[in-house]
């Protein structure tokens, strides 16, 4: 599905166990493999991360499920320790 | 490997290897399942010939392979812009 870059901006970050990581701030564009390599996401759930000294995190785009009215990526137990909803 | 913040490239000029000023640019498609970054699209300048170029009323669409390096410019290629 083809999109307009600016459609992203502001959308909503879940993981797939429909946990809420932030906005999408931005994207990082690679200009030599014409990929986005990550998003930007910042206004981040201050459950899932210590928010020390940054304002947002980088998600990789190979990580990326689905995107819709909300973006849907993969959830890793060891990237949000603080989270006790895994069984 | 060069990686930009796609919102520093906005407001920034189009510049062709000919060095002629194209436009400047509103918008990137992208591929949400490939990842791939599609095309650039621009807003020409006054008066400037968009014949060749892939347009689509005021919007016009170059091939992120043309694409050649990005700077204070983004500068593509002359021929490979084109359709």
């Amino acid at each position: 599905m083809k999109t307009q870059i600016t459609d992203l901006f502001g959308m909503d970050v879940y993981t797939d166990k429909a946990v809420r990581v932030g906005n999408v701030d931005d994207a990082v564009l690679n200009v030599d493999t014409k990929k986005v390599d990550f998003l930007a996401v910042g206004n981040l759930n201050p459950d899932l991360f210590q928010l020390k000294g940054f304002k947002g995190i980088r998600i990789p785009f190979r990580i990326i499920k689905s995107v819709g009215d909300v973006i849907i990526i993969r959830h890793f137990n060891s990237m949000f320790p603080s989270q006790g909803i895994e069984d | 490997m060069k990686n930009v913040f796609s919102r520093n490239l906005s407001k920034k000029q189009v510049m062709s290897t000919d060095g002629m000023v194209i436009g400047t640019i509103r918008n990137i498609m992208i591929d949400l399942d490939t990842g791939n970054v599609e095309s650039l699209v621009v807003r020409p300048e006054q008066g400037f010939d968009t014949g060749g170029y892939k347009v689509d009323g005021e919007r016009l669409f170059i091939p992120f392979e043309a694409v050649r390096d990005i700077k204070d410019y983004i500068v593509v290629d002359r021929y490979l812009s084109k359709e």
